[in-house]
């Protein structure tokens, strides 16, 4: 099997980007993190998962409208690609595998302690 | 709603770096997280907060690459700038044509001057040992410590005695030049044989084509020659072990050959043909005045990791202690004070060096100063090319300025038409590049000949050359293209496509090159006209004697019967007016006069048939005579500035004191002055004696003129039979005197070729010029034409602007072409002033060339059919 790369933000960055769905663009999934999972995301750290993700191929990207509060800049909305959507797929069943295979008692013990 | 404005500085720092992709999106979210956070916060925590953002965005990813990115975009449009350059050449043919001509002639030029320069300065370093051989040269200090006299030459004890007592030193070889007599087949011949120590050709590296370095000057009798020599008399190269006969005193030596060397290289100081070994008999090296002959070349090799300055103040001591006995002694003998300083100057710096010249056995000395003259001329060309570069790019640009105002609406700022137009320089660039290396092709032997070089074309392609060449493409292409460049990009799209655009202002600059391309052209003109007036007036000057038809016939040590034998078998000749003797060469030394005056003198032996033959007057006193018994070996004549000198107010009868030899002459004559020597020098003393006990040098022969060929046929056959040992030779006085202005007959022609050069340049620039403008001014004339201006007021209003610039660069270059000449004619002793005339001429030829070529244009557009340039539009 192919080898994805994926990080921890950057799976974080493509899910918001699946659950915005239409409406995934910078500002938007920078808020949708931060209130979801309460972190603080900084646009750099986003811009340049953004930038990365595209590069290989996981997002897409189109220009959008330009707004008043934006001062007349044009949004860049982003959605999955077909293989975005597969790693993804990958990244969750590789942890499913991982979570299906921990005996439920060392799980409890671990719980417990 | 208005959207707050974020802080302007970290904004700014952000649109500064972020690549421009994404410029404009992630400057909308911050942006937008900017409004959003003013709602909620304060200002400063807001804008603290917006700066913090773009911080954090100053990585990886987001910041443009440094090389650019639109590496493809970039490509494309350099090439539609070449394609869209080159359709402009096509479409102005000949402003491409005046542009690539002249800046192909300026590179040329330049070419030259590059191979001449480099010829110059690597003359001697193809000696491996190059950089480890020195001169020994001498400076003559007074014993107040100013400086006598230097040069480059030494005596015997030099290059022997600081070897021995300086370890630095490797080795020591003494050259110096004998003229010797070759005997072959009968045949008799003079030839300059070099003598050399034993190690010349290991210290030198002239490769041999037959024998052994290291031994062929091992033996007494042995003689090394050049490839050409031993063609020339054996008919092959493979000659090692034949002999040729030298003359010795009165009989003939064989030489064994033992070393062919190849053809000398053209760029080395050292020349010779023949080379045998230098004996000196323990006598001669015992002669203690050694210390003080002076006539050789000492070449020493140091150790590579030597001092020159160590070894210099080791020469010094080693002269001190080993030459003090001789010092002393010249002192109390000659009266001689100055002493010897001597010195080491490296190989490579004998050719251009000016204190310490290539004499005594080298050859070529050159000045400096021809090579900065020849790139000071060079230099002008091509600027006077470039120059019309910028001029007509200027003036061709109201043509292109609706393509310049569109390139400018679609997007195109001033720094891409800037490129546009600098690509455009150097397609033009190019073009006249590629002539100019065919042109350089074309002109080098003509160079050689006027430079007394013999570069070859193959040197043109060396690799330094190659790079020195595409800097000069390089640095033209800028130059020519900057300033015009600079201009049109930085025209008005709206002035421009609006078709009213007009050239603001007076066009100082455009006006200001003019002036300056014609400024260089006339001053050229002027020095032309100064050397040749100069040149005319040294070869035509009366020298103060007769030498027309007069022929030196030279014969060493010839005595006094053996000249009264010659001029027997020479008499009753119709051809030969008459004949005369005089020592051989020139000979100088000093005496006392009115008691301890000291006097520089040139000493003469001649006869009493001398001074009537070259027709020198005496002003006072009487020439020698024949008659006269009183004649003895102590009356001398002496020349006007000898008597100056010495402060006589009655000459006759005053004693010069020759107290080294004991002798003391007596003054009987005065002779008129007269330019013995080139004219570049003042007329120094002379003393003439006809001393029974010296031999003379030469016979004077006074042509009649009329069939000079036979007589020269009967001198020939007469010399042959009374001194069959001795090689004939003979000089006509006048060519000999003509030769001493061969460089200036040089210089004439170089100038004159590089002002034919520069004003012709100057003039197909102004050509296009004056095109321009008169197709600038079409309608204009149209109109005038139909109101009834003739076709004269019209030329005239197109040409009289032009002019103005052109005589406007007279009151530059003429003060300019003063100074510089004058300070040329200072070297002569003898000059013309720089002239009125020379302005005039030069400003008649400059003026009635410019106005031919501006005229040439003005009457065509005078002519023409205005109903054609008002029906357009």
């Amino acid at each position: 099997m192919k080898h994805y790369q994926l990080g921890e933000f950057e799976e974080v960055v493509m899910l918001t980007v699946g659950v915005l769905y239409n409406e995934a663009y910078g500002v938007s999934i920078k808020k949708e993190i931060e209130s979801r999972l309460s972190r603080s995301v900084s646009v750099g750290a986003l811009q340049t998962a953004l930038i990365r993700l595209e590069d290989k191929g996981y997002l897409k990207s189109r220009e959008g409208e330009a707004t008043e509060e934006r001062a007349g800049r044009p949004k860049k909305y982003f959605e999955i690609t077909a293989l975005g959507a597969r790693v993804l797929d990958h990244v969750r069943s590789t942890r499913e595998e991982l979570w299906n295979s921990i005996p439920k008692v060392a799980l409890k013990l671990i719980m417990t302690n | 709603m208005t959207t707050p404005a974020p802080p302007k500085l970290p904004l700014r720092f952000f649109r500064w770096y972020c690549h421009p992709k994404l410029r404009d999106s992630i400057e909308g979210d911050l942006m937008e997280l900017y409004a959003e956070r003013r709602v909620k916060s304060a200002k400063w925590k807001a804008d603290l907060q917006f700066a913090w953002d773009v911080i954090l965005l100053f990585r990886k990813g987001i910041i443009k690459p440094t090389e650019g990115y639109q590496n493809l975009n970039n490509y494309g449009m350099l090439k539609s700038y070449f394609k869209i350059g080159w359709r402009n050449i096509l479409k102005t043919k000949g402003y491409s044509l005046i542009n690539i001509g002249g800046l192909a002639l300026g590179m040329a030029a330049v070419m030259l001057i590059i191979l001449y320069v480099k010829d110059e300065l690597a003359y001697d370093s193809f000696h491996q040992k190059a950089p480890e051989i020195y001169r020994v040269v001498t400076d003559w200090k007074r014993p107040d410590g100013s400086v006598q006299h230097q040069d480059g030459i030494t005596g015997y004890y030099q290059g022997p005695k600081f070897k021995e007592s300086i370890p630095e030193i490797v080795t020591a070889v003494r050259w110096m030049g004998n003229n010797r007599t070759l005997r072959i087949n009968n045949e008799v011949s003079d030839i300059s044989v070099y003598n050399a120590d034993e190690n010349f050709f290991t210290l030198f590296t002239f490769p041999f084509v037959a024998g052994n370095p290291a031994e062929a000057l091992k033996d007494p009798n042995s003689l090394v020659i050049t490839e050409a020599k031993a063609l020339l008399y054996f008919n092959s190269t493979d000659v090692l072990g034949k002999t040729l006969d030298l003359k010795a005193d009165s009989t003939f030596v064989p030489y064994k050959i033992t070393g062919v060397v190849k053809t000398l290289p053209a760029n080395s100081s050292i020349k010779f043909d023949f080379v045998s070994r230098l004996t000196i008999s323990p006598q001669d090296y015992a002669n203690s005045e050694n210390w003080f002959n002076f006539f050789l070349t000492t070449f020493v090799e140091l150790h590579p990791a030597a001092s020159r300055s160590t070894v210099e103040a080791k020469m010094a001591k080693v002269y001190e202690s080993d030459a003090a006995a001789a010092i002393k002694e010249m002192e109390e003998k000659y009266n001689v004070t100055e002493k010897a300083v001597f010195s080491l100057q490296p190989l490579k710096d004998i050719h251009l060096s000016k204190t310490y010249t290539a004499s005594s056995g080298l050859f070529d000395a050159s000045d400096p100063m021809y090579g900065y003259m020849l790139s000071g001329i060079a230099f002008f060309i091509l600027l006077i090319a470039c120059i019309n570069f910028v001029n007509l790019s200027i003036a061709n640009s109201l043509r292109r300025s609706k393509e310049i105002g569109v390139r400018k609406v679609v997007g195109g700022n001033k720094f891409t038409l800037a490129i546009q137009f600098l690509s455009e320089s150097f397609v033009i660039c190019f073009f006249a590049f590629v002539a100019a290396v065919f042109l350089v092709q074309l002109s080098l032997p003509l160079f050689n000949t006027l430079a007394q070089k013999s570069i070859s074309i193959l040197s043109l392609f060396d690799g330094r050359m190659l790079l020195a060449y595409a800097g000069l493409f390089v640095a033209t292409g800028l130059f020519a293209g900057f300033y015009p460049s600079l201009v049109l990009s930085g025209f008005n799209p709206v002035k421009t496509l609006y078709g009213r655009f007009r050239f603001s202002g007076k066009q100082y600059t455009l006006r200001a090159l003019v002036v300056l391309q014609f400024a260089l052209a006339s001053f050229l003109i002027m020095a032309t006209l100064t050397i040749y007036s100069q040149f005319n007036f040294l070869t035509t000057k009366d020298l103060g004697y007769d030498d027309k038809n007069l022929v030196v016939v030279n014969k060493s040590n010839l005595t006094r019967d053996q000249f009264s034998i010659f001029q027997q078998m020479l008499a009753g000749h119709s051809g030969i007016i008459g004949i005369a003797p005089k020592n051989g060469g020139e000979w100088n030394t000093v005496a006392k006069v009115s008691g301890e005056k000291m006097i520089k003198f040139q000493y003469n032996i001649v006869d009493e048939s001398y001074l009537p033959l070259l027709k020198i007057p005496v002003v006072r006193g009487r020439n020698f005579s024949s008659d006269f018994t009183a004649d003895g070996p102590s009356s001398v004549l002496v020349n006007e500035a000898f008597v100056k000198q010495a402060g006589w107010d009655d000459p006759i009868g005053q004693k010069v004191n020759f107290w080294y030899r004991n002798a003391e002459y007596t003054v009987v004559g005065v002779v008129k002055n007269h330019n013995y020597n080139a004219l570049n020098y003042e007329i120094q003393p002379q003393l003439f004696t006809k001393k029974p006990d010296e031999n003379f040098g030469c016979a004077l022969i006074k042509l009649s003129g009329q069939d000079t060929q036979a007589s020269l046929a009967l001198i020939e056959k007469t010399f042959k039979s009374a001194f069959p040992d001795y090689a004939y030779t003979y000089e006509f006085v006048s060519e000999n005197n003509r030769r001493h202005y061969e460089q200036e007959a040089r210089w004439n022609k170089i100038v004159m070729s590089a002002a034919a050069i520069t004003i012709f340049i100057s003039c197909i620039g102004l050509l296009g010029l004056a095109a321009l403008a008169a197709e600038r001014r079409n309608k204009e004339i149209g109109v005038r034409k139909v109101l009834g201006a003739s076709a004269f007021s019209i030329t005239k209003g197109l040409s009289v602007g032009f002019l103005q610039m052109v005589i406007l660069s007279f009151v530059i270059a003429v003060p300019a072409a003063a100074m510089v000449s004058s300070q040329w004619l200072k070297g002569y002793a003898y000059r013309v002033e720089f002239s009125v005339w020379t302005v005039v001429i030069t400003v008649m030829v400059t003026t009635s060339i410019a106005l031919i070529t501006v005229c040439s244009q003005g009457i065509r557009a005078a002519l023409a059919n205005p109903v054609k340039s008002l029906r357009s539009e």
